[in-house]
């Protein structure tokens, strides 16, 4: 009995033990709080080391760039006020912003710009986004006002570069003093300052009452970031209000959010097309015929409603119509009878076996279960591979020799929000694998042309002249099945506002309020 | 039995030693780079290869191992490739949350398995027999994410009792440790069962019904030590196996412990995390182990370790 008594205590110990871990936050006060569960918690808080869209979502409150982007991702300036850009696209010159300071008192200026991205250009510093801004190859302080950057060779995306997320701008004396642990202490001009980040638990801001601009000044005291990995324990919390946004909801979850008027929907059009990419360079898909009859064979619109819920709309262009420099080409409409047709001509009447990879969630499971029912019926015969996502990067980043892909499921979204970043490294020769992402080792000389053509100007017309021209190359040579462009959906509570998902699916925070 | 203690606690190196191949090998053996997950989606082949030589990739694998391996002596488990945290931290941060509730899923269970076994034994073949037993069937075979998700719905969204996710305090550890604790607590008392009634049928019970001995007396003095040796072996593997759930329900209630730091770091392909995260429940497995052969000492006087 005493043993029995004894092991009672041992149990009753272990609970109170457990229970002694516990601590209790402070109670909530009488300050506006908006709690966001999103999908991801953050993994570097440094823009320049950074490449996840779950850290660019919390980083971008905090720390703004030269150059932003609105919801819409369309460019604004941000801290600076105006620029101009040769016309050769090797130099940029910036005018900065006068009398904004960081977090930490730090005057923002010119030499503070300089110090930003003479860190990120230096390899010796292996920051993740190096090779976005290594082009730079002299940056000169021409006032405390005015920032001069030349480039080693033209670059007409550069203007979009710079308003990429990673073009934060941080404050020199906050990196100088954190040195490796920056990433954990960000510092920025932007209108909610860092206070603290538990990993895999919350990351907190507060209210700048300093920011530089009245009008885009937070207007909630305080925003905490909650990393939620469960689709179904994110709308649970926005159901019970224990989040005002979630980021995203799942296609599959969205009547449920329509459907409860304590609950709204926010969705965006993305800046995403998805695809499948044929391996041009295996037969059947060295065929252009066959590449025809594929889009052809599926009906993408019946997929958006089963599957996207009605969310998204046909590509009809490799770009979405969101990207700078997208010009709408063409879509291949649902037509069996005709894929058929294309097949026969070339040689495959009796259809023919192929692989379709993809990454193991739900969503893509279903699209590619859909597209292997579709190609049946036209007598093509799909086997499907759904890998994780660790997985499948390494499949497709093999060398062609290497490379088993014949059919792979992706989508894409250019982070510049520029045509270049949307064609290049998907469709040229340069970035086959393991270099990038031409998954489908997708060659073409005219419009390697253009594309390099496209960077030597920084004259916006004749840039987007020849991206047109470059998407309508793309869309009539197939060297994918072109699919559709999808909305990105997040979920708020009925009394919140200000707060969407962006088109590149990085949560716009920044404007939230209370209704 | 201090000696016993020590003898077993210095195996364990070798075992520990033998597990840290293992896990390396299978590591390097699963396709994955680490560096072009860390570097991103739209990275190119040189932001790949400077992740690669800062991770230390680029190096041979004995070598990778040796010099993990002689780091890990020192204590210092390396840095994750995807956060650059320490992870002797990252462990500190998650090891006090996942311990909190796997103690209490493991108080929960016990409580729960063996009360509920030992009277559905002792009423045989009552309503209370056959419902506990049914009930328990259930619990082991719902599959934990689905049974948090309904919890949090019934008990937090709908009644509004008790939070959603997170960890802050002791309503927060509810839903997940009875999510987590329900599974073992089936299998608990199951085996409970079976074993109070073998125990409840031989001799020396009747004869202590017989001197006239109370009911209570005879169940709780008597029977239930002896009914206890397979139930506390069940209770040392359930502990090791609630460390596996553990990666379930902490990623379903956004609780920041080791299993949800171990399944992001696979994802990753986060050596540096998923070796020290898998060397830590080797080693809680491996201590469990030991705890339950005292307890067989502690139940049974005619056990002894010399």
């Amino acid at each position: 009995m005493k043993r029995l008594k004894l092991l009672g205590i041992l149990l009753l110990g272990s609970f109170l033990v457990a229970v002694g871990f516990s601590s209790r936050g402070l109670a909530a006060q009488a300050e506006k709080v908006i709690t966001i569960a999103q999908y991801a918690d953050a993994i570097s808080l440094d823009p320049q080391d950074t490449n996840d869209n779950a850290s660019y979502s919390i980083e971008k409150p905090m720390i703004e760039g030269l150059i932003g982007f609105n919801e819409r991702m369309e460019q604004i300036p941000q801290l600076a006020e105006k620029w101009d850009a040769s016309p050769d696209a090797r130099v940029y010159t910036f005018y900065l912003r006068k009398g904004v300071k960081f977090h930490d008192g730090t005057p923002f200026n010119a030499a503070a710009v300089k110090s930003n991205f003479d860190r990120v250009r230096n390899p010796d510093n292996k920051l993740k986004r190096y090779t976005l801004y290594k082009i730079i190859s002299q940056i000169d302080v021409i006032n405390d006002s005015t920032v001069r950057f030349t480039l080693s060779e033209p670059f007409g995306a550069m203007i979009a570069t710079f308003a990429h997320p990673a073009g934060g701008i941080s404050s020199p004396a906050a990196v100088e003093k954190y040195g490796k642990d920056y990433g954990k202490n960000p510092v920025g001009t932007g209108p909610y300052k860092f206070v603290e980040w538990v990993p895999n638990d919350h990351i907190t801001m507060v209210k700048n009452p300093d920011y530089w601009d009245k009008n885009t000044a937070a207007k909630v005291d305080k925003i905490i970031v909650k990393p939620v990995p469960e689709d179904g324990t994110r709308i649970a919390m926005l159901q019970k209000g224990d989040a005002q946004f979630i980021n995203p909801v799942p296609y599959i979850q969205a009547e449920v959010v329509k459907g409860d008027r304590n609950l709204s929907l926010a969705s965006t059009e993305a800046v995403y097309t998805w695809w499948v990419a044929l391996n041009v360079h295996k037969k059947p898909f060295n065929d252009l015929r066959v590449r025809q009859a594929m889009n052809y064979a599926i009906n993408k619109e019946a997929i958006i409603k089963a599957v996207l819920r009605g969310q998204g709309k046909l590509a009809d262009s490799p770009l979405a119509p969101r990207v700078w420099g997208y010009t709408p080409v063409k879509t291949y409409p649902y037509d069996p009878a005709k894929a058929k047709a294309l097949l026969a001509e070339a040689g495959y009447a009796n259809g023919f076996k192929a692989l379709l990879r993809g990454v193991a969630q739900t969503d893509a499971k279903e699209i590619m279960v859909a597209i292997q029912g579709q190609l049946k019926q036209v007598g093509v015969d799909v086997e499907i591979l759904s890998l994780p996502s660790a997985t499948l990067t390494a499949e497709r980043f093999q060398p062609l020799a290497e490379n088993n892909g014949e059919m792979d499921f992706a989508g894409w979204s250019p982070s510049t929000g520029d045509a270049d970043w949307g064609i290049r490294p998907l469709l040229t020769k340069d970035n086959w694998p393991p270099s990038n992402f031409t998954i489908g080792f997708y060659t073409n000389p005219k419009l390697e042309e253009l594309v390099k053509a496209a960077l030597q100007t920084s004259d916006g017309a004749k840039r987007k002249a020849a991206y047109a021209e470059a998407q309508r190359i793309i869309m009539d040579d197939c060297p994918w099945i072109f699919l559709w462009v999808n909305n990105l959906l997040g979920g708020t509570r009925a009394n919140v506002g200000g707060i969407s998902l962006q088109p590149d699916a990085i949560g716009f925070y920044r404007s939230v309020y209370y209704k | 039995m201090t000696r016993y203690i020590i003898r077993r606690l210095l195996y364990m190196t070798p075992i520990l030693f033998g597990v840290s191949i293992v896990i390396f090998l299978i590591l390097h053996l699963v396709p994955g780079d680490p560096a072009r997950l860390v570097a991103g989606p739209d990275a190119t082949l040189e932001d790949v290869k400077i992740i690669r030589s800062s991770l230390g990739l680029d190096r041979p694998l004995p070598v990778q191992y040796l010099s993990w391996l002689g780091n890990l002596l020192r204590g210092d488990l390396g840095r994750s490739a995807r956060t650059h945290r320490s992870v002797t931290h990252e462990l500190q941060l998650t090891v006090p949350a996942t311990a909190e509730l796997t103690l209490s899923a493991i108080a929960i269970a016990v409580l729960l398995g063996a009360g509920a076994g030992t009277i559905a034994a002792v009423r045989r073949n009552s309503v209370f027999d056959y419902t506990s037993m049914m009930v328990a069937l259930l619990g082991v075979c719902t599959p934990s994410f689905w049974l948090g998700l309904m919890l949090m719905l019934v008990f937090a969204v709908k009644l509004d009792l008790l939070p959603t996710t997170g960890r802050d305090g002791l309503d927060h550890l509810v839903l997940p440790a009875v999510t987590l604790g329900v599974g073992a607590a089936a299998i608990i008392a199951r085996v409970t069962r079976s074993s109070m009634l073998e125990v409840l049928g031989t001799d020396y019970i009747r004869t202590a019904h017989a001197k006239g001995l109370s009911a209570q007396a005879v169940v709780l003095r008597h029977a239930v030590k002896n009914a206890f040796i397979p139930v506390i072996t069940v209770i040392g593997l359930e502990f090791g196996y609630l460390l596996a759930g553990a990666v379930v329900t902490e990623t379903v209630f956004a609780y920041p412990g080791v299993g949800w730091l171990l399944v992001e770091a696979i994802g990753f392909r986060d050596y540096p995390v998923i070796q020290g995260a898998l060397l830590l429940f080797a080693l809680q497995f491996a201590l469990v182990n030991l705890v339950v052969d005292v307890l067989y000492a502690f139940f049974d006087p005619r056990i002894s370790y010399g």
